[in-house]
Order: C-alpha cells, then structure tokens, then sequence
C-alpha cells in the first residue's frame, strides 16, 4: 500500500545525507517494522512517510497519494514516542481533536460519540472523563492510538510508541496493539530499536544502518499469528532474532555501502 | 486543616517575636515616636485613622486593578500577534526588550505632565511596567507547545490560528499565570510610585504625605495597608489560576 520509492533526505546547508535510497512497501494489513540503532534515521524516515517532512529526493505512495495528501484526507494515524496530548483535555476529547479539525461541520456529539466507540476499542471507556495526568503512562499512549484510529486511517504510522514504558507495561501494550491490529485490519508501521518487539509484532522487519543510514535487508517473519507469550518461546523466534542482531551489529560497523 | 495550621505556625510565632522584641526595644530606649512608632502606636493609628486609610485603600486598588488588567490585555496582545505574524514579531520584539531597559520609574513625572493628577498617569505607569512579564511569559508559553502536536494538527489541515487557537493558547495559559502574579506585585508598586510623583489621594499619596508632617506612625499604617492590599491581590490571581487552570498537573503535596 505504501510504497515508497528512493528517498532521500538531505539537510539544506550541508547536505548531510540523513537517509540514503530507500526502497520500502508495504502491503496493505500489513504490519512492517523498522529496526535500527538511534540516529539510523528512521524516525526521520517514518517523518517523511507521514508526510511530515519532505524528501529531498525519491517519491512516495501512500495509497496513491503523497503523505500530505494521504494525511489531509485522513489515510494516515500518527502515534509518537510521547503521548502528546493535551493536558487541558480530558481523555475522551483528545481522542476526538483531530476529529474537530478534520471533520469540520461534522455534529460534536457524532464526534463525541465516535470518540467513546474508539476508547472502547482500547479498552478505556471507564476513564473517558480522566485528565491526561490522571492516567498511567500506558494508557496515555492507549488514548493517543485512539486519536489516531479516531481518523479511520489506512496506516497506522508509530514512531518507537512504547520507547517510554516500563518493560512489563510494553509488553502488554504489544499484546494490545496485536488485538487491535487484528481487529482493525490497519497497516501499522512501526518505528523501534527493540529486536524482541518487533519480531513478536511485524510480519517484515526492515533492518537500517548507519553510514550511510540505508536498509540493510528486509526480513520476513514467517511466526503464526496470533503471538502471545509462548510465541517469544519457539525456536524461530531466537533464531529471527540472532539474525536481526548479527545484521545490526554488521550494519553499525561497517562503513562501506 | 491543622496540619495547614501547623504549617504556617512557626511563621506566626516569629512575627509575633518580632513584633514583642520591637515594642519592648521602643520602650526601653525611648525612641521617639516620628522616628520608630512602636507596633502598638501604629496599631492605634491604624484603628482611628481607618475611614481615611480605607477610602485611600479604594482609590489606589482602583488604579492597581485597571492598571493591571489593562497590562495584561496589551501583553496579552502583543505576545498572541508575535506568535502569530513571524514578522511582526521580529521587528517587535526586540523593541519591546529594549524598552524594557527604560527605567520606567523615571517615566512618571513625563505621564503626569501628559494626563494629570487622576487614575489615568498611574493606569499608563502600571502599564509600562506591569506589560512586560505577562507578554514575555505567555510568548514563551505560545512557543514551547509540542511540537509533534502542532505537527499532528498541521497534518490533518488545521491553519496557523486554528494551531494557536486548539493548541497554543490553551498551553501558554499557566506560562500567562506566572506572568499575571508578577505583573500584579509590579500594579501594585506602579500605583504607589505613581502616587508618589503626583497625586491628591491614594495610599501613596498618604505616605508621602504624613511623612513630610512627621506623622510616622500614619506612615507606617499606611504601609500596612499596602502590604495588605498587595497580598490580597496576589492571591487573588492565584486563586483565579486556581479554579481556571485546574489541568496542571499538581506540585507534589508537602509532607
């Protein structure tokens, strides 16, 4: 669905390659992550996906349009490391802020409405009135899918969403976002330096390195779904995983493209 | 409600000290009632004199309230027109930060000279000095807003003002607030300065007044009564804050 095609993103005074002929695409329902090591560029990568930022080289598709386009009409949710909401708000009208400024004319109690549905698809109904600093880092980050979903995007775009959670709390938030994944049919791109997150989560993880920041190779995950704890057990989850690291490892040392 | 009260106990036990150590000092060495009033004089002073102090109390909140209200819709302004319009605010602010190096005190003799003896030299001097923390602070507040916020609302199609309006404002408001308790001590100064370089009531113009007719212990009252005045109003603001800016998140509560 998303395909994008040789990016390039230079900075304007010094042309700094910041990410160097990516070839990416993402079918539709997919679920693809990208893996690196910080400063790899993928943030800037998922940036320029999103359409917020533009490439210098290269174009990209998503869904046949380009990302300002595809983000106007409401193609793309964008989740970020932070929950970024607004703290003046409590939980159910942040969901639907987006709503405000997307749908403009459309009915407050329509929005109001389809706000509570989408706390209910992540499990927060019961704190729709909770201020943002009444809830737990978890579930601030589960409102801010809800804003996201709240669009009805195609993609879900997310940038390292559990980057700021205790380990325990990510990976139920991993379960969680499996259970949503399914249950919405999105395509989600994930953003994350974490090996074991997104083996356990994406059907292809594209590996980047540095130096310049490039895709190194695209592994498939062949896993079944759906994945829960005992998925983590198999032995192809380790071997994935050894092979991700090795990749990364060889990325991050070598400085030859 | 007693631990509120065991709070603040050590603070009423010290003053009450202070008080008890200077009327025994005053006593004891015999000074002179224009030079110190003991606080026993000034209390006195405070209750027979209290019609004149109350009606110059009114007058000088008058100017501290309009001042400062004034102040705060002219910082207001500026900071929301320099967020907004990228030029504008280049060529404005650092006019506003070179004027704010005007030692605006001086500038008092020049507004009596322009508007009179009345409300409206203190209004503009209490304006002068009392704009400034509230445009600097609520700037500050309009900037700092996350940016992947702006970026989230710029991404479904909102505009610079829809951005200000749903995201900016809303997050300068306890940035204001901390702009509006400086600007507040600063009305209160602003009036009495004000006072000082010409006036015919006011509490200011009592100082100055009873000091040049050695009535110090009406001096004294009369400071009193300013302190009183600038307290209340301060938290008056912050009472506003209060109710208005519930969403910040609590300071953690003190043991």
């Amino acid at each position: 669905m998303a395909t994008g095609v040789a990016v390039d993103y230079t900075t304007r005074r010094q042309r700094n390659r910041v990410l160097n002929d990516i070839h990416l695409s993402v079918p539709k329902g997919g679920f693809v992550s990208l893996l690196g090591p910080s400063g790899c560029g993928k943030s800037t990568l998922l940036k320029v996906l999103s359409g917020l930022l533009q490439p210098s080289e290269g174009t990209i598709l998503v869904g046949g349009m380009t990302p300002v386009q595809a983000a106007r009409n409401r193609r793309i949710g964008l989740v970020f490391q932070e929950p970024t909401l607004m703290p003046w708000k409590n939980a159910i009208e942040n969901v639907g802020t987006l709503m405000l400024v997307a749908d403009r004319g459309r009915a407050r109690n329509d929005i109001r409405d389809h706000a509570r549905e989408m706390l209910r698809l992540v499990g927060l109904e019961h704190a729709a009135t909770r201020m943002p600093h009444e809830l737990s880092g978890g579930m601030r980050q589960r409102v801010a899918i809800a804003r996201a979903l709240a669009l009805d995007p195609e993609v879900l775009m997310m940038d390292e969403p559990f980057g700021a959670l205790d380990a325990i709390t990510r990976e139920d938030m991993c379960d969680f976002l499996l259970e949503i994944w399914q249950r919405t049919q999105k395509t989600i791109v994930l953003v994350t330096h974490s090996i074991e997150e997104a083996v356990f989560l994406s059907r292809e993880v594209q590996v980047m390195g540095t130096n310049p920041a490039r895709i190194l190779e695209a592994v498939p995950i062949p896993l079944p779904y759906p994945r829960d704890e005992e998925t983590y057990a198999r032995a192809e989850f380790g071997e994935i995983a050894t092979h991700l690291r090795r990749l990364l490892k060889h990325g991050h040392a070598g400085k030859t493209a | 409600m007693s631990g509120g009260l065991n709070r603040i106990l050590p603070a009423i036990l010290l003053i009450a000290a202070v008080l008890l150590a200077w009327e025994l000092l005053i006593r004891l060495l015999h000074v002179q009632e224009f030079v110190l009033p003991a606080p026993s004089a000034i209390a006195q002073t405070m209750i027979a004199r209290q019609p004149e102090l109350f009606a110059a109390a009114l007058i000088t909140s008058g100017e501290v309230v309009s001042g400062f209200l004034l102040s705060a819709l002219v910082g207001i302004a500026l900071a929301l027109l320099i967020a907004r319009f990228d030029r504008f605010g280049r060529a404005l602010y650092p006019l506003i930060v070179l004027f704010q190096n005007v030692p605006k005190i001086a500038l008092a003799p020049l507004f009596i000279l322009w508007f009179g003896y009345d409300l409206s030299p203190k209004v503009a001097l209490i304006v002068v000095i009392a704009f400034f923390p509230v445009a600097l602070d609520m700037l500050a507040g309009l900037q700092s807003v996350d940016p992947n916020l702006v970026a989230l609302l710029q991404s479904v199609g909102a505009g610079r003002t829809e951005i200000l309006r749903r995201a900016q404002i809303p997050h300068s408001l306890p940035y204001l607030m901390s702009g509006l308790k400086i600007a507040i001590t600063l009305s209160v100064i602003g009036a009495i300065v004000g006072e000082f370089a010409g006036a015919s009531a006011g509490l200011g113009y009592i100082i100055q007044f009873a000091s040049t007719q050695m009535e110090t212990s009406l001096v004294f009252a009369a400071l009193v009564e300013v302190s009183i005045l600038g307290v209340f109003f301060y938290y008056a603001v912050e009472a506003f804050e209060h109710v208005y800016i519930d969403w910040r998140p609590k300071a953690a509560s003190q043991p």
